[in-house]
């Protein structure tokens, strides 16, 4: 068997935006090829376009032989093109077996499900690849860890019939662990003759898995280098089209006012007794796995979560907290994970958004004043530099990147004593991403405490005066700068010594 | 595309410029839609612009005009209400009870809207404490505030009430001169409600945060709102503005009527609501487009009369509309959904 992916001078355009121009990979059986590039670059465009979810508008696709130019997401997984998807949709209520099957459940006599046949097939599978044990066939979709559902993604794609089998994103829900083991299947997968596509924005992974590393900027191939022949450092600069210090900038120290936010004794369902303090100019980031209970933390803190034991103070005077309006009451506010979906009303403009928390402060005797709306939503929209073609727009129609600066609008507009940002550059480009660190400073400067939650070492690093690490619900003691360092906050996370 | 329910800030332009804001651009279609039935129907029937018609269709569309207007409330919400039609013939007996025993108009409009408002915070409690999905928990007061109007109808019959002052409310007319044959009196409630409604959507905390709470309930809650006491208070306005309904009812035909008068308005509110603009997921909507969609369906059903069109049909009519108004919404969010799929896969800057 010698498979052989061909993508000719592929190109795909959305209205008044080329997501992809021009983009010509070969790949063969038995190699593993990285993709990488910034939000936008055009890795998705790429992969969905592989996929059959989008039709391409230029060029050819074609796997050994088979054209796949037209495709629908069936043909192209019938030609043997497999995508691992980032988010796996797992239905809830049916099998894991079902799960695996969906969609292409094999028929037997009289169009009855070969249940049978399923489960010699998967059963095989796990032995195959080493997964025997991690995974119950007949477990409901609904009890399995991120983990899992990963590997049930993973077993979608690797039924009979696979020849290139591409991972977007594979490790983002995953431990080392389970990166590891990740990892032996992709090179069991070489081995057995697949074509391996790798997409990732840890370039560490890259390094150490692929052999090959193509790079996107904005819809264009910058790059198709050997790893051996290249660096990290290469790779960044080929991404970005700059060299760019690793950390980024640094922030200037600032000396630290009153104490803000005073945590004390706090416990709940996910939390141990967890004490710490902000100060007023201080940002203190909170670093952790996933599942260490930070974003947990961030909406126990904010009343959206209930806690079971301690305090919360705001400048000296004790709060009572039990629903986000308490919290925003007290001069807090959050800009959560989930930016979509718990962030912003997508249907509803700017403006509204902007100003939604505090529609009472603009109203009188219940009705918003328009004058007091504009005057309070127009400056900060200046301030942040949102573009935005009107305060009108529907806020789903703007970038990542200005979405979550209209987040921090309506806070800033609520002008509160803490900010709990959660994952503050989440899906934002490189470019943005500078923008909403000066900012985040600004806002520190200007007397605010800052509690910044990030999965981003480089973030946390270059912007936390103060780092505290989350483990299993509990906390570390507070890491300053001039300590903080990626091995050290990496072991507290991982509960390793140091 | 620009939304049309959010507040604008005040611009110079043109008088039709003006309207059209006022209106809405999506609100064009349905306009258009208007005019072309009445000249249709016109075109068939001569006896439509007669006064008598025109005052006729007036006063159909009061009635369901101000359950829709509610219905827009819970639309834009992201609920539903199903028992609108039930509340308002429960309303309509109890109207006429109170009328009956105490001879005072103003006590049975009140007791009317009063019964409509507790049964809609009945329906909020169902929803918010029990935790009962909006559509099966007004599917099951539609059935049970129905039972209830049979119920408090001494032997489940239609209580006849004769008060000049309640027949005035339901058919009465006014700035009646030669030529003209004036406005029904329910015609100017429901404009005057409409009018308020419209104001407080657009301009309140109150309504801008039903419009937060339907497109995206976990951001506005963590934006501060109170979920549940909103919806209490959208599910109790609903119910009064359905009392209201049943009054008139109760006054265009003499009597509390626990079916007559109101069955199926439910199904005629909705689809107004839907046809004006809303979403089925909530978010969007406004009190002129169901307006207009009121007025559209009520032109219809009358249309259909003059034209001698059998009930039957009518009924398969009125149920395809709803399916016509929602389909239309799906096909909007669907395309505004790509445009946003467009502008996330443009990315940056």
């Amino acid at each position: 068997m010698s498979v052989h992916l061909s993508i000719k001078s592929v190109g795909k355009s959305f209205p008044g935006v080329r997501a992809l121009g021009n983009v010509s990979v070969e790949l063969k059986g038995g190699e593993i090829v990285a993709i990488v590039g910034e939000n936008g670059a055009g890795k998705s465009t790429l992969l969905k376009i592989l996929s059959g979810d989008y039709a391409l508008d230029e060029g050819h696709v074609s796997l050994d032989g088979t054209s796949l130019d037209g495709g629908t997401p069936l043909e192209a997984r019938e030609a043997g093109f497999r995508l691992v998807r980032q988010e796996p949709e797992i239905v809830p209520f049916v099998s894991v077996l079902e799960n695996i099957y969906i969609g292409e459940m094999p028929a037997g006599r009289g169009g009855r499900v070969d249940f049978a046949r399923m489960r010699r097939e998967a059963t095989a599978m796990l032995a195959r690849y080493g997964f025997a044990g991690l995974i119950d066939l007949d477990q409901e979709g609904r009890t399995l860890s991120p983990a899992q559902m990963q590997l049930v993604e993973i077993l979608r794609a690797l039924k009979p019939g696979a020849k290139v089998v591409a991972f977007d994103e594979p490790t983002s829900s995953l431990t080392q662990r389970e990166t590891e083991r990740l990892f032996d299947l992709i090179r069991q997968l070489k081995a057995d003759g697949l074509a391996v596509i790798y997409v990732s924005h840890r370039l560490h992974e890259i390094m150490e898995i692929a052999e090959r590393v193509f790079i996107l900027k904005d819809g264009a191939p910058t790059g198709d280098l050997q790893i051996d022949a290249t660096s990290e450092e290469e790779i960044v600069r080929l991404m970005v089209g700059r060299d760019l210090d690793a950390h980024g900038m640094r922030r200037k120290p600032v000396e630290p006012g009153e104490v803000v936010l005073e945590v004390e004794g706090l416990s709940s369902r996910w939390h141990r007794d967890i004490s710490f303090s902000i100060r007023a100019g201080e940002i203190v980031g909170f670093a952790g796995l996933v599942g260490a209970g930070r974003t947990e933390l961030a909406k126990v803190i904010f009343g959206e979560y209930p806690r079971t034991s301690g305090t919360i103070r705001i400048d000296g005077e004790t709060r009572t907290i039990r629903t986000p309006s308490d919290a925003i009451r007290a001069n807090m506010g959050l800009a959560p994970e989930d930016r979509k979906g718990e962030g912003l009303i997508l249907v509803r403009s700017v403006m509204e958004n902007a100003s939604m928390a505090v529609f009472h402060k603009l109203s009188r005797w219940g009705i918003l004043r328009q004058a007091e709306m504009l005057e309070t939503v127009e400056p900060l929209v200046r301030r942040l530099d949102i573009k935005t073609p009107s305060l009108e727009t529907e806020v789903g129609k703007l970038s990542g990147g200005n979405q979550q600066k209209v987040v921090l609008a309506r806070w800033l507009a609520a002008s509160p004593r803490l900010l709990i940002l959660d994952e503050p550059t989440r899906a934002v480009d490189v470019g943005a991403k500078a923008e909403i660190y000066r900012l985040i400073d600004d806002l520190a400067r200007s007397g605010l405490a800052i509690m910044m939650i990030s999965s981003e070492m480089p973030e946390l690093l270059s912007m936390s005066d103060r780092i505290i690490v989350m483990k299993d619900g509990r906390i570390s003691e507070p890491v300053p700068r001039h300590e903080a360092t990626e091995e050290r906050i990496v072991n507290l996370a991982l509960g390793t010594a140091a | 595309m620009t939304t049309t329910d959010t507040p604008r800030p005040p611009s110079q332009d043109g008088a039709l410029k003006r309207i059209t804001a006022f209106v809405g651009a999506e609100n064009l279609s349905l306009i258009i839609a208007l005019i072309i039935l009445v000249a249709l129907i016109a075109s068939q029937s001569e006896f439509f612009f007669s006064a008598r018609n025109i005052l006729n269709i007036g006063q159909n569309m009061a009635v369901v005009g101000l359950l829709a207007v509610g219905m827009t409330l819970v639309i834009v919400s992201a609920g539903l209400d199903i028992s609108v039609g039930s509340m308002a013939g429960a309303a309509s007996v109890v109207c006429a009870l109170v009328v009956n025993a105490t001879d005072m108009v103003g006590l049975g409009i009140a007791g009317g809207m009063a019964l409509g408002t507790v049964l809609g915070l009945v329906n909020a409690t169902i929803i918010t404490v029990l935790r009962v999905n909006p559509v099966v928990a007004t599917l099951a007061t539609f059935s049970a505030f129905r039972g209830l109007a049979f119920l408090i109808a001494p032997g489940g019959r239609p209580v006849g009430v004769l008060d000049p002052e309640l027949r005035f409310l339901g058919s009465g007319r006014v700035f009646e001169t030669e030529g003209f044959p004036g406005i029904p009196v329910s015609f100017l409630i429901l404009l005057f409600v409409a009018v308020v409604a419209h104001i407080v959507m657009k301009t309140t905390v109150f309504g801008r945060s039903i419009y937060s709470m339907g497109g995206n309930p976990a951001a506005a809650r963590l934006a501060g709102i109170n979920l549940t006491s909103m919806k209490f208070r959208i599910y109790a306005i609903s119910g009064a503005l359905a009392g209201l309904a049943g009054v008139i009812v109760t006054a265009r035909t003499s009597s509390g009527q626990p079916a007559s008068g109101t069955q199926g308005l439910e199904l005629e509110a909705i689809t107004a609501v839907f046809l004006g603009g809303a979403l089925l997921s909530g978010g969007k909507g406004t009190i002129v487009g169901t307006m207009l969609a009121v007025m559209l369906i009520a032109v219809l059903a009358n249309g259909m009369n003059l034209l001698g069109i059998p009930t039957f049909y009518q009924l398969v009519a009125k149920g395809l509309l709803l399916v016509a108004a929602v389909a239309i919404g799906q096909w909007r969010l669907a395309r505004s959904e790509r445009q946003q799929a467009q502008a996330a896969a443009a990315g940056s800057q």
